[in-house]
């Protein structure tokens, strides 16, 4: 505890007596609260932390903990057991930071109470200032009484709380550091509980929406949803969204350039709240809950008719999943009433371009931008086996066989026949936009602490906590010998320095130094120096 | 000048400051191997232009891409280099006898930019845009200044137990004699049997002054470092919509983060002042290298703008 300059002066001798229970445990209270065992704690967070970015966490990307699983088959159950696939949901880390809050609660309280004490008391005496290690002496040829009030100007100016034992004039400063120590603690603390409300009470998904469509903030509608444990079902803000427009944009190198959705806001009744363009880094608020643009993808519509023209498949959206490296998008399309079944594998390409005109003598290449769209249609023939769950984005090949020889592409507005006589028409082109939606009420709760935090380091570093006594004795010829002596607690090396400088300004106060004066400079009697 | 010359002029000027840096530590080398003046005003000389060229490099840089020039790792490498050596020359103005200890701040300084030139360069190009806020402005710029002072906190923790040891060896085996005169005597006797057999690591300044040095840089360092993952988490609350999300470039920043907090509680903890707090320290530094080089390239997540 950093409160108490000195230790307390030795308690009268106590007869011995064995140590019970009671003593025991109030020693490992004692210990508990110490700043080792912040530190040992502190030390062990950190390690634990490292385990979280070794391993996958479930949380951040379950597509690797599942590929994670592929590769060590053996290995991987024995780690999900031990929590490491979600290093900090796991009842191991959360055990290492209840017990650093505990200890820092512990600390707190007597931190706390021990600097109101000394706030409330008044700066106490020096007693011998010979014994001092920071010193300094002159003698001047003012009176002691006009050396003090110099002394005494000179403290008050450098923000010195002052008080004067008979003839002893006593200052101290610095509490700040302390104080400042303890908001610093206390934001953590508050950050901490902030940080936890608002994980528990509230949520975040992803969710996907086409151009044109209006999308209702329900279960339902989330691709993903990650509710916080005290998060209910009925707490859903009742809200849509529609997507007016979405569009992208790459620089002349072909990398991303922006990527923005138009999206508008209605209540249950279709009544407009808000409209907004939504991109990274700017998201929109709608009822408490954040919108993000996370993603986006291309909706090729297809149409499919038989050899009599026949509709099998009136126009369908197919969402394809889009490659952010190549920007070609992959879907599925399945025609479950044609007999026998039909599946088409779709690849998308925004502007495909063949073997001249591709860099690196590549056989085709993609132009990011949507300048010339093409679909190139794979046919397969058999049993789609839709009864079986599976992706919507891929057909299951095992019992199907292809239907051609070669692929189909088409331009948008293009039909073409397959073998079987059956068309496939492309017949309109959207794009799709993925957004994540996020509730959390703990924000306000974790901004104010993180600025508060901030606020509380810095002098909680910078402050340094001073004692300093002045003495003037009248030096026998109508002048006075001046002592001064000091503690410090922080900044020892500099704190030599600053006493000089604090005498410098006492004998100028106090008319200057007295000539021919064997002291004409603060002696500084430093010994050892320590920092 | 056109995008293409200004990005080849900053590339020659950011070769030109390793260069200039490389000259300027071997010059203070030489002034700390054999204590001669002569060679450290040289290499304050070396190291003012290399800084000039080294500023030129970022700033052509920054027009060539018309942005902020501190978008990858290449461009961050240049800029840990402007810190570096501007709180060096800073420092150098207000303690002058520090000129000798240049030669351990410019070290890491030059390996650093070396490393990013010769391995994460990247032509100049525009932000992905994901990294497209004024957010990339502040608190990419906090971590690289928080990162590099805390690096060199613990560069002077490392020559804190380099000369503490040297300190140890060469303590006489009896306790000082009590009386002051006595004990002048002897130190005078210590100085000299030191000056006899001393290493040059003798040279280094004492073992409490480094050790204090390491807390100051520190303590400047800590609250950089705490603002730069706040303002990473205020801007991962814009575009991503979670403040903090254990990507594992926040996991590392936070474990920095506690380490070096676990450093300054060990400097105010008995039995751990001194040796262990400065493992600590190391530990610290070893966090950030690797938050630096090893997340951004090899573990996957959000922060992927390494990139090559
Ligand atoms: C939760 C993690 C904690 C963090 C991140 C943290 C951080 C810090 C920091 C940055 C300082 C300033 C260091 C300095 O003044 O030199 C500090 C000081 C201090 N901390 Fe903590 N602390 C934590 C927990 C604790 C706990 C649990 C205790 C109680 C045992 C504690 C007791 C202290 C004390 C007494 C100081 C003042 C030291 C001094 O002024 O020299 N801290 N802490």
């Amino acid at each position: 505890m950093a409160v108490e300059l000195r230790p307390p002066a030795a308690r009268p001798d106590r007869p011995p007596r064995r140590p019970g229970l009671g003593d025991t445990l109030r020693q490992a209270w004692r210990e508990y609260r110490s700043m080792r065992t912040a530190l040992v704690l502190l030390v062990v967070l950190a390690a634990a932390s490292i385990l979280g970015s070794l391993f996958p966490q479930e949380g951040l990307s379950p597509q690797r903990v599942d590929q994670y699983f592929a590769d060590h088959p053996a290995l991987a159950p024995v780690l999900e057991r031990l929590g490491l696939f979600d290093v900090f949901g796991s009842a191991w880390y959360m055990a290492i930071y209840l017990a650093l809050l505990g200890a820092l609660v512990a600390c707190l309280v007597p931190r706390t109470r021990a600097l109101v004490r000394v706030l409330g008391s008044r700066p106490p005496r020096g007693g011998d200032l010979a014994r001092y290690r920071t010193q300094a002496t002159f003698t001047t040829p003012a009176a002691p009484e006009d050396a003090m009030g110099a002394a005494r100007r000179v403290l008050r100016r450098g923000r010195y709380r002052l008080a004067e034992h008979d003839g002893e004039l006593a200052g101290e400063k610095g509490f700040l550091r302390e104080a400042a120590s303890l908001l610093f603690h206390v934001s953590l603390l508050v950050l901490l509980v902030g940080l936890a409300y608002g994980k528990g009470y509230g949520y975040r998904g992803q969710a996907a929406i086409v151009e044109g469509e209006t999308w209702a903030n329900a279960r339902v509608g989330y691709d993903s949803f990650s509710p916080g444990r005290f998060f209910g079902a009925g707490d859903l803000a009742p809200f849509q969204l529609r997507l007016d427009d979405f569009s992208n944009s790459f620089y002349p190198n072909n990398t991303p350039r922006e990527f923005a959705s138009q999206l508008t806001a209605l209540d249950l009744d279709g009544r407009e709240l808000q409209a907004q363009r939504v991109a990274p880094n700017r998201p929109m608020t709608v009822e408490g809950v954040r919108i993000f643009q996370s993603d986006y993808g291309y909706v090729p519509v297809v149409r499919v008719t038989d050899a009599k023209g026949k509709e099998l498949l009136a126009p369908q959206e197919v969402l394809t999943l889009r490659d952010p490296a190549t920007e070609w998008s992959t879907g599925a399309v399945k025609v479950t009433n044609a007999k026998p079944q039909v599946g088409l594998e779709l690849t998308m390409f925004t502007g495909l371009a063949t073997a001249p005109d591709c860099p690196g003598g590549a056989p085709f290449c993609n132009d990011p931008r949507l300048i010339r769209p093409v679909l190139v249609v794979l046919a397969y023939q058999g049993d789609l086996q839709a009864d079986r769950a599976q992706s919507v984005f891929t057909l299951d090949r095992s019992r199907l066989r292809p239907l051609g020889d070669r692929p189909v592409l088409l331009a948008p507005g293009q039909s073409r026949k397959l073998a079987n006589g059956m068309t496939v028409s492309f017949t309109d082109l959207k794009q799709y936009s993925v957004l994540t939606l996020a509730r959390d009420p703990g924000v306000p709760m974790v901004a104010v602490a993180a600025g508060l935090l901030l606020l509380g380091l810095v002098p909680s570093l910078y402050v340094t906590r001073r004692r300093v006594w002045v003495r003037a004795v009248p030096d026998g010829a109508g002048g006075a010998r001046v002592e001064l002596a000091g503690l410090a607690l922080q900044g020892k090396p500099a704190f030599e320095a600053e006493l000089a400088r604090l005498a410098e300004q006492v004998a100028r106060g106090s008319g200057g130094l007295k000539p021919g004066s064997p002291e004409d400079r603060g002696t500084l009697d430093a010994p050892e120096r320590s920092t | 000048m056109s995008p293409a010359d200004l990005a080849t002029t900053s590339d020659t000027l950011a070769w030109l400051a390793v260069v200039s840096y490389v000259v300027a530590a071997t010059l203070f080398g030489f002034e700390f191997a054999y204590r001669t003046r002569w060679f450290g005003v040289a290499g304050v000389t070396v190291t003012v232009a290399g800084l000039a060229a080294n500023v030129g490099a970022a700033v052509t840089r920054g027009l060539a891409v018309q942005r902020v020039p501190w978008g990858n790792m290449y461009e961050f490498s240049i800029i840990v280099g402007i810190i570096t050596v501007t709180g060096f020359l800073v420092w150098l103005s207000r303690r002058p006898e520090i000129r000798p200890l240049g030669v351990f701040v410019l070290l890491p300084a030059v390996c650093a930019m070396a490393l990013g030139g010769l391995v994460f360069r990247v032509p100049a190009g525009p932000l992905v845009p994901a990294l497209n806020s004024r957010w990339i402005v502040i608190h990419v710029a906090a971590a690289i200044t928080g990162s590099s002072v805390l690096c060199l906190a613990s560069v002077f923790s490392i020559l804190y137990l380099v000369k503490e040891r040297v300190e140890r060896r060469q303590r006489p085996p009896a306790p000082p004699l009590v009386a002051g005169a006595a004990r002048t005597a002897d130190r005078v006797e210590v100085d000299q049997a030191v000056a006899r057999h001393a290493s040059v690591w003798s040279r280094l300044p004492s073992a409490d002054t480094l050790d204090h040095l390491a807390y100051r840089t520190t303590a400047f360092g800590f609250p950089i470092w705490t603002f730069a993952i706040i303002a990473g988490a205020i801007w991962a609350q814009a575009a991503w919509g979670r403040y903090w999300g254990w990507d594992p470039k926040e996991t590392w920043s936070f474990i920095s983060w506690t380490v070096f907090a676990a450093y300054l509680h060990a400097r105010a903890t008995a039995g751990w002042r001194g040796r262990r707090a400065a493992w600590l320290s190391i530990v610290g530094l070893a966090t950030l290298v690797f938050n630096f080089y090893a997340v951004n390239t090899v573990i996957v997540g959000l922060h992927s703008y390494g990139g090559r």
